[in-house]
């Protein structure tokens, strides 16, 4: 665990306390219907020390991990633990289901596509090369090790919070079983306990960030966003989005600026999120058939 | 039924996710949920320099209900022992005193305050609150109140309703409490402003108690309480809060201390004879409180102010801070510092002027004196594992008694008529 001081807000508020702190890159924030300030400051802890523990451990840009080993491994099989086989089996089995539109292996693809405004759309040739460092069925899993190509390389980052917000709010829930608490890393949403008068949740605007386009009231869920809203290029006029779909190399034409699905948990709203986009101009279809209540921007 | 491929998706996926977030739950370890249980226990010391020492234990339950129930109960249990203040100045002689109970005497030495040490006392108190969130926007609370000491009987009921507006931003509250009193002092209530007498002065003991008796009032008394505050609080932003309270509160019945005498002093300063004080038997006051509350990065800072005012003609301010800073998540230290300042009652006098006529209402009880006191204070507090509190407070306190402007005569000048007064509060609590 990291030696760094806590960073953490804890503020009284009218129906209890709000924690906050900045975790994976984002906001983090616990609503907590706590009249207990003693219980509210466990709370946060809780979260803080789980978000960053998923951080430290998970993170592609963190050195020395497990996630760093792996992708330095040269081909070597490395031995991993049971949460990250449980992770990997996972994100196989949304590879699988998505018929290979979501693949954690993609990250070099994504790398190609840079969305800084400096670069153009790459080369045919480059694509090729890069495509064929991509693809998780070249990955072979067992329950206790990962063996990649040395030349391939892995990113946790499409589950990542999702799953940090699950974990959180199953402790939560498993140690104050009455109280009703809102976990909010970054959008990436969880309330395990119902709240009768619900927690009201902001959906942001993609054609106006920073606003709010929709006021949701959860009592009980996950939500969780996905969306082109913030990267993205435009060359000649068409405009590239962020994500890249890994059986052609090129961003998901007409995909959604975003996408929010409400579900039974966070991973879940994600994943649906995520290949909801991957589908395109079929993502409303998608959606639809998978019977959860949603949110398109485009 | 045969589910369509794309209907497959999400059932698979929930079944996924719960595989990777079950395996994690049966991970953890098992902790105990005893959260709806809590519980404060506290010893408390307080002592005065040379005066009146307390011992004191907390203890306080409060249980949970649900989100919207919730039971507090508090159990207080304190033994006073020491010497207080009588009222008397001090002499260039030592002076005798009988005893409030009439049975005894006790002296005191030359230039000394005179102090009353024969005051000891074990008090419980006992309370009980409910809270009751009603709705999103009413939260009540009912609850009842009882403390017993020797001498005293005291038993309340009180209530509220609070109100939230504006998206909670905003909570008005009103209450309201009821107390009744009833004072049973030793050896019997004082006839108003009677003289003391002295067993000395008589040849048998039949005549003294007489004429004893005679200073004397039969059965105990009562006081009633009533108090009524309304309050604001306002959330400023996302740090800040404000809170105002106006409260008014009411007594009637028997307010006199049964315990304190005034010294009626000649031109010389020389005390001719002891008066036994006599107080109103109705008393209005206003106050209102100012608070501001803020989270600051790594702590929470408060200020507050308080104007009180009475138809005794007492008036105070109050300034007090708290700065709570908070070392780590599980270390924290809290300063405190308060600042008091109050002008005497229209009736207190320090002494009475022989030859003056006798005023119906007079007391020499420096606490309803003119009086400027401070606490300056600090507490460090431990969160153990568990979600156990360890804290440990200590505070210095002094009242430092003046002079409401009156003429002091003759030898009474060689003395400190208004001695300060210095104590030291030291508190461990736990909280489980």
């Amino acid at each position: 665990m990291s030696k760094a001081p806590k960073v953490m807000s804890l503020q009284p508020r009218p129906w209890g306390f709000l924690g906050s702190f900045s975790a994976m890159a984002s906001p983090c924030e616990l609503l907590m219907a706590v009249d207990d300030e003693h219980i509210a400051r466990q709370m946060l802890n809780i979260a803080y020390d789980e978000a960053k523990r998923i951080e430290h451990k998970f993170s592609r840009f963190i050195e020395g991990n497990v996630v760093w080993q792996l992708n330095h491994a040269q081909g070597e099989t490395t031995p991993i633990d049971a949460e990250t086989v449980h992770l990997f089996k996972f994100a196989q089995q949304c590879f699988q289901l998505s018929e290979s539109a979501f693949d954690i292996s993609a990250c070099p693809l994504i790398a190609l596509w840079r969305f800084d405004g400096s670069h153009g759309v790459p080369l045919q040739t480059e694509i090729d090369a890069t495509m064929l460092k991509v693809g998780f069925a070249r990955i072979a899993l067992t329950d206790n090790s990962v063996c990649m190509p040395a030349d391939m390389s892995v990113d946790f980052g499409g589950i990542g919070k999702e799953y940090a917000v699950d974990r959180t709010a199953q402790t939560l829930v498993n140690r104050w079983p009455n109280h009703s608490v809102l976990v909010n890393f970054g959008g990436d949403i969880a309330c395990p306990i119902i709240k009768s008068d619900g927690w009201q949740v902001g959906i942001e605007n993609p054609h106006k960030l920073d606003n709010a386009a929709a006021l949701l009231t959860i009592r009980q869920g996950a939500l969780a966003t996905s969306g082109n809203t913030r990267r993205y290029i435009e060359v000649d006029g068409k405009r590239y989005g962020h994500i890249i779909n890994p059986k052609t190399g090129y961003p998901i034409e007409l995909a959604p600026l975003s996408v929010t699905v409400l579900a039974p948990n966070c991973v879940m709203a994600g994943m649906l999120a995520t290949m909801s986009m991957l589908k395109g101009p079929d993502a409303e279809d998608f959606l639809q058939q998978q019977g959860v209540d949603f949110k398109v921007f485009r | 039924m045969q589910l369509t491929s794309k209907q497959s998706i999400a059932s698979a996926l929930a079944l996924a996710s719960c595989s990777l977030l079950s395996q994690q739950a049966n991970a953890a370890e098992p902790i105990p949920a005893n959260d709806d249980w809590k519980v404060d226990a506290a010893i408390m010391y307080y002592g005065e320099q040379d005066r009146v020492q307390a011992t004191e234990a907390i203890g306080n339950v409060q249980k949970a209900f649900g989100d919207t129930s919730l039971l507090d109960m508090k159990i207080v249990v304190d033994s006073l022992t020491g010497a207080s203040a009588s009222g008397a100045v001090a002499q260039a002689e030592s002076q005798t005193f009988t005893r409030p109970s009439g049975d005894g005497q006790y002296t005191v030495a030359a230039g000394d305050t005179p102090l009353d040490d024969t005051f000891h006392d074990t008090r419980v108190q006992l309370s009980a609150n409910w809270q009751e969130v009603i709705n999103q926007d009413w939260t009540g609370n009912i609850g009842v109140y009882g403390s017993k000491e020797f001498d005293y009987l005291s038993m309340g009921i009180n209530g509220g309703l609070e109100r939230s507006f504006n998206k909670n931003n905003t909570t008005l509250s009103l209450s309201g409490a009821f107390t009744n009193d009833v004072v049973d002092p030793v050896g019997g209530r004082p006839v108003a402003m009677s003289e003391m007498v002295f067993r000395g002065n008589y040849d048998n003991d039949a005549d003294y108690q007489a004429a004893f008796d005679q200073t004397r009032l039969a059965g105990d008394d009562t006081k009633q309480t009533s108090d009524i505050m309304f309050g604001v609080t306002q959330i400023i932003n996302r740090n800040w809060l404000m809170q105002a309270n106006y409260g008014l509160s009411s007594v009637s019945g028997y307010m006199t201390d049964p315990y304190k005498i005034l010294s009626e002093v000649d031109i010389n300063g020389v005390t001719q004879s002891y008066r036994y004080e006599n107080r109103p038997d109705s008393r209005l006051k206003h106050s209102v409180f100012l608070l501001t509350k803020g989270a600051l990065d790594s702590g929470v800072v408060d200020f507050s102010y308080r104007y009180s005012t009475d138809d005794w003609e007492i008036q105070s301010h109050t300034l007090e801070t708290h700065y709570r800073y908070n070392f780590s998540p599980t270390m924290y230290a809290q300063l405190h510092l308060r600042y008091y300042q109050q002008q005497a009652a229209e009736f207190y006098q320090p002494f009475l002027m022989s030859g003056d006529a006798i005023p119906e209402y007079a007391s020499a009880d420096y606490r309803i004196g003119d009086m400027t006191a401070y606490t300056i204070g600090l507490k460090f507090g431990q969160h153990l594992s568990g979600g156990h509190e360890l804290s440990y407070r200590i505070e210095y306190y002094q009242q430092n008694p003046e002079n409401n402007g009156t003429e002091i005569p003759g030898q009474l000048q060689n003395y400190d008529l208004f001695p300060s007064v210095k104590a030291i509060v030291a508190q461990v609590s736990y909280s489980f």
